[in-house]
């Protein structure tokens, strides 16, 4: 009918057509060139450019190099550095050689000072950066000679070689400078495979390749990135031939799987999706109340649904992706049933109008979500739903970020994050009672279980790869047990593209939207079809 | 403020009077509006250096907050905060807009071009509409095609914009693939007359479409007085032909007030303006300002309002000016 | 004239003289300019002949009942906020209209019918609420500006123009950006925007009053100010509020919902008809249109149903004021 109603207008839109303007010409062909420039919508546009300030933080930056990048199976291997690092046998002194005869785009070489300089300030306090939390094993960094960096850590912490994909920065274009707010943050310098040349911020971003890349120049030599948030836009302007590739919810992106031309890429993640518990509040303040959430929950119809089947459930924050880590034992099963007698045994029993209650208390849990994020809503809506079902008053509302904070000692919240590159990073300050009062993103629910401390402390300071896994699984048992949040789904990340390049490989990704990770992690590789 | 004035007075001297009296109005009206933005966000729990930290004002010292609330003079009595933007004001000064990492000056700067381009040709477009509807409505008073304008133009007014917006993107934009979706150019392309001429047909026709029933009535209803008015009377019974005393006469005297109008509708055209370059990528300040709006970037958004209510003072005044240059009796009312 | 809603031709001439109000400064002591235009009434010209009464007729009657089977089905509707999310129901997402489902299901799987009820309710309870607050507002302000004229009426009309050169949306969209999004932000937001005509109508009609010989009567009986304005002036004015009021719930709810859609209004958890437009355009491009266009056609039919009911009323009106009355 939506069409029908347009349809009577259509006469004097045609018209309207005619008269507007005599120059237009038909609709322009799909824009796709020979190949060599490429244009993305993004759904999400960087605060700045900036690795100090968290950008791009596991490599992928197009603009920078770390000292490590991962390849399709997200193997660490040599960028900056010459070789893989080289570990002391007590695992707390690493130390790096620098590939020689690597240039800044500004023309200066890559020294170990910038090195030394770009980890330091990670870890300074005055540069407020949001990624501080995940270098803390660093003591020391220090520069050996002009191609040799050594980090000292304050302990044997097996992940660091994770942390060796942040993008190095010069140090003679920041020193000195108030890094929150240094001009390098929107015009930034680095080694990558490409250079910014234009940032209109809220708009767009043009890079060109770096023709001197020391793996090679780019044979995709000018990228515009266009910022879109909203999905709606995105979706038309990939319809209008306005873009070559764009991240597209499921839903959306499933209308591109039989158009010719187009592919629908569909890359697996440790992206999760959960509802931060609050510890503090009556009817999630035990072990078995939780667990009547977690069961009350029905994450196959989330997926199926809401996820358009592009999805996995999610019981811990360790995905399946991440076929290393993750314990399939470790899941919740769906089950109202056994959700209700949980209820029942705690005391809390149903009233009058199907709430449950105990002494005089309403088992009443709000549930936030951001408003302005579509998949968290219905994600909040239905387990909202689902949570009603077993007599819980369970309300969606749309909330700001910092409402979410301030309000997570009595209310739910439906976060999201995760990486599939080592468990440790995702989890250990989501989960650890350490963080339990740190605020902001770090253990929102206030989660506090020894059993899971002890596993993820193990997880962390154990250099053996094989004790490191068997930790992690005894934190999902342990998690399972009782589980502070009710994580709901990982999600597989969706996008179209226009045909015409090769060189694409899938990468488990993380919870990232931007031009970062995505079909054009390895942008650089792609080569036109001729 | 009455004049003393010959029993004649000059176009010219009467226009320049108008003007002159409209500006002293509007000075105190501008000022007026600043100061019930800067009250309005003074109420409000808006805090400067919290939306310039945001999410990273937790890991900020309080020693850090405390020197940044200092250097900004938060924490100043109002009036000064009030006599320090109002003096950067009229210096030209109006901010950094948070969003946009850029001057408000230049952000306006940027887009107000754009804006222009869209009002104006959605305006030319109703305009039209309005002449062709409404003159042939009038002139088949009753018939069908007279019911079917006016039921039109109350369901088009009563509709809102940009679920109209909505209809013809899908089915222009998505089903049929006529035209372009969103933005001024093909991103690939560079911004030539072609492409902007492409891209501007949906959201001017949609906008067009907007503000067309309230020209179309008021063109029909104007006509309608005029066709009943005593020199048409006079030009009938003279034995002048239908399409002559339609088109002579009536329709002059009929549409030269909607035109003068078009000066009053400015704060309608805002609105349309703030509804459909949101539906339609077009890079605007309406469109900016509904982005300032949801990011809450105070600097552009106050400034974007102070703009309208001088662009709404402006059309006012240009309605008064034409309307003075085309009506005789109001200059004599001077 | 059977024409409901905004009457372009007698905004023209209220136009001019707002206009004209606006040049005379300190016009407190004088009858409205309204009074000074002599309607011309010519033979043959905007009288309506039968026919057109017979549609006015019936187009009033259509209106009075849509508004009728509005009410009810709002009023019917269980008033409980949370049941809106209790109808979730994931397997029956995006169902096009059908006998069970007559609107369709939207992306979680809620009846886009009963959504629209909820939306409804929501959207008439913003539009009404604000529509009294604004119309309080302008009663208020209109009756002090003309009862006590001088100086109060010159700076008190001197604001109304100054709000008036403000667009409504753009001044919306500040107060709730900056006062964050929430029912009360959006009321206030819609209320401080639209009591400007109902001030001035008010004002004009209280300087007419105040020359009929009973104000005169009491002014002599030695009643005081505020007593003549509550005993004598307000009740006057009273059913050209009602008719103000009336015509600015529609104005109300589509201000509401365009606020809704640019993500800047109600709370997104409620269901309101702006809302649900905003939800529903996410489908559109999925073909799934019934979740965004039944809850616009909603506005539309409640929008014109309310103008054809203020069309009734206003005919019923003094024609010497209608011309003020159109927003």
């Amino acid at each position: 009918m939506q069409i029908r109603l347009s349809r009577r207008q259509q006469a004097g839109w045609l018209l309207l057509a005619v008269t507007a303007t005599a120059a237009c010409s038909a609709p322009a062909a799909p824009a796709s060139g020979d190949g060599t420039s490429i244009v993305i919508g993004a759904a999400w546009e960087p605060e700045n450019l900036n690795p100090i300030l968290g950008y791009a933080p596991n490599g992928a930056s197009k603009i920078f190099d770390g000292l490590l990048d991962r390849d399709a199976d997200l193997t660490l291997r040599p960028a900056l550095a010459a070789t893989l690092p080289t570990v002391s046998a007590d695992g707390l002194t690493w130390t790096v050689d620098l590939r020689p005869g690597v240039r800044f785009s500004d023309g200066s070489p890559v020294t170990a000072e910038d090195v030394v300089f770009t980890y330091r300030s990670v870890v300074a306090p005055e540069s407020q950066s949001p990624i501080a939390a995940e270098f803390e094993a660093l003591e020391t960094v220090r520069a050996v000679d002009t191609d040799t960096v050594e980090f000292r850590l304050s302990f044997a912490y097996q992940p660091w070689a994770q942390r060796m994909a942040l993008g190095i920065v010069p140090r003679h274009a920041l020193a000195g400078q108030d890094i929150a707010t240094a001009e390098f943050n929107r015009k930034p310098i680095g080694t990558g495979p490409y250079q910014l040349v234009e940032w209109r911020a809220g708009e767009r971003m043009t890079l060109r390749a770096n023709r001197d890349y020391y793996r090679g120049a780019p044979e995709v030599t000018d990228v515009t990135v266009i910022f879109a948030t909203d999905d709606n836009v995105r979706a038309q302007r990939m319809a209008a031939g306005d873009f070559d590739a764009t991240a597209l919810p499921p839903r959306l992106a499933r209308s591109y799987e039989d158009r010719p031309g187009h592919q629908v890429i569909t890359n697996r993640s440790a992206d999760y999706r959960g509802m931060g518990l609050p510890w503090d509040l009556p009817i999630t303040s035990t072990p078995q109340l939780r667990r009547a959430v977690n069961l009350a929950i029905d994450r196959q119809a989330m997926v199926d649904t809401i996820l358009a089947g592009k999805g996995v459930p999610a019981a811990t924050p360790i995905s399946p992706a991440m076929t290393d880590w993750h314990d399939p034992t470790a899941t919740f099963a769906f089950d109202r049933a056994e959700a209700g007698r949980l209820l029942d045994a705690a005391g809390w029993l149903p009233g009058p109008d199907g709430v449950r209650g105990k002494d005089g208390v309403r088992a009443e849990l709000p549930v936030l979500y951001p408003g302005n994020d579509v998949l968290r809503k219905e994600l909040a809506i239905a387990a909202a739903s689902d949570l009603s079902a077993v007599g819980i008053s369970a309300r969606a509302e749309s909330a700001t970020f910092e409402q979410m904070l301030e309000r997570r000692t009595t209310t739910a919240g439906v976060w999201g994050g995760g990486d599939p590159y080592d468990p440790d990073s995702a989890i250990y300050s989501l989960l650890h009672s350490r963080y339990a009062d740190a605020g902001g993103y770090q253990n929102m629910g206030r989660y506090q279980n020894p059993a899971v401390d002890a596993a993820l402390d193990t997880g962390r300071r154990t250099t053996d790869t094989a004790e490191r896994r068997a930790a992690y699984r005894s934190f999902q048992q342990a998690y399972v047990a009782d589980p502070g949040w009710a994580f709901l789904v990982f999600l597989d990340h969706t996008y179209v593209l226009r045909d015409g390049w090769n060189g694409l490989q899938s990468q488990v990704e993380p919870h990232d939207h931007g031009l970062v990770h995505g079909p054009w992690w390895n942008l650089e590789q792609w080569t036109p079809v001729r | 403020m009455k004049p003393s004035a010959p029993p004649r007075p000059s176009l010219a001297a009467a226009v320049w009077r108008l003007v002159l009296r409209r500006l002293l109005f509007a000075f105190p009206v501008v000022v007026l509006v600043s100061a019930g933005i800067f009250v309005l966000g003074k109420l409000s729990p808006f805090d400067p250096v919290a939306a310039y930290f945001g999410v990273r004002i937790l890991r900020a010292s309080p020693e850090q907050l405390a020197q940044i609330r200092q250097d900004w003079g938060v924490d100043d009595p109002a009036w000064l905060q009030y006599g320090r933007w109002l003096s950067r004001l009229a210096g030209g000064d109006l901010g950094d807009s948070r969003l946009f990492s850029q001057p408000v000056s230049t952000v306006i700067a940027d887009r107000l071009g754009w804006t222009v381009l869209l009002v104006g040709v959605g305006l030319l477009t109703a305009l039209s509409i309005a002449l062709l509807a409404g003159v042939a409505a009038a002139w088949h008073r009753g018939g069908w095609f007279d019911r079917a304008v006016t039921s039109l133009a109350y369901a088009i007014e009563a509709a809102p914009v940009f679920w109209l917006a909505l209809a013809a993107l899908s089915l222009f934009a998505v089903q049929l693939r006529w035209l372009p979706a969103a933005g001024v150019s093909d991103t690939r392309a560079d911004v030539s007359f072609a492409q902007v001429a492409e891209h501007l047909i949906l959201p001017a026709a949609v906008l067009g479409l907007a503000q067309a029933p309230w020209f179309v009535l008021f063109v029909r209803q104007a006509l309608l007085t005029e066709l009943a008015s005593d020199y048409v009377l006079a030009a009938r019974a003279r034995g002048l032909a239908e399409r002559a005393v339609v088109l002579r006469h009536a329709l002059r005297t009929g549409l030269l007030p909607a035109i003068t109008l078009v000066g009053a509708r400015i704060p309608e055209l805002i609105t349309g303006a703030l509804l459909v370059e949101t539906v339609f990528s077009w890079p605007g300040v309406a469109a900016a300002t509904v982005t300032a709006a949801t990011s809450v970037d105070f600097p552009l958004l106050a400034a974007m309002t102070l703009l309208a209510t001088v662009a709404v003072l402006a059309g006012n005044l240009l309605a008064d000016v034409l309307y003075a240059v085309v009506d005789p009796r109001v200059r004599a009312d001077g | 004239m059977a024409d409901t809603g905004t009457d372009p031709a007698t905004e023209a001439r209220s136009y001019r003289r707002r206009r004209s109000s606006v040049r005379r400064e300190g016009a407190g002591d004088r009858r409205p300019s309204s009074r000074r235009t002599v309607r011309r009434r010519r033979p043959g010209s905007g009288r309506p002949g039968p026919g057109e009464k017979r549609r006015a007729r019936l187009r009033q009657t259509v209106s009075i009942a849509i508004l009728v089977l509005l009410g009810l089905a709002v009023l019917v509707v269980p008033p409980i906020v949370d049941l809106d999310q209790q109808q979730v129901v994931l397997r029956q997402a995006d169902l096009p209209p059908s006998t069970d489902h007559p609107f369709g299901t939207d992306e979680v799987g809620r009846d886009v019918l009963l959504r629209c009820v909820y939306g409804l309710r929501v959207s008439f309870t913003v539009g009404i609420v604000a529509a009294l607050v604004a119309t309080a507002i302008g009663v208020v302000v209109g009756a002090i500006a003309g009862a006590f004229g001088g100086w109060t009426d010159r700076i008190l009309m001197r604001l109304v123009d100054t709000l008036a050169s403000v667009p409504h949306l753009l001044l919306g969209i500040f107060i709730v950006a900056i006062f964050r999004p929430s029912l009360s932000a959006v009321i206030a937001s819609i209320a401080l925007t639209h009591w400007l005509s109902t001030a001035r109508i008010v004002r004009s009609e209280i300087l007419s009053l105040r020359e009929r010989p009973f104000v005169d009567a009491a002014i002599v009986g030695g009643a005081t100010r505020w007593r003549i304005i509550r005993r004598h002036l307000l009740p006057n004015v009273a059913p050209q509020a009602l008719l103000a009021a009336t015509l600015m719930v529609p104005h109300a709810i589509w201000h509401e919902t365009a606020l809704s859609f640019l993500g800047l209004g109600l709370p997104a958890h409620l269901a309101s008809l702006g809302n649900m437009i905003n939800d529903g355009q996410r489908s559109l491009l999925t073909g799934v249109w019934w979740t965004s266009f039944f809850p616009g056609l909603l506005v539309v039919v409640a929008a014109l149903a309310i103008a054809g009911l203020a069309g009734h009323l206003r005919d019923r009106t003094d024609p010497q004021r209608r011309a003020e009355l159109m927003l």
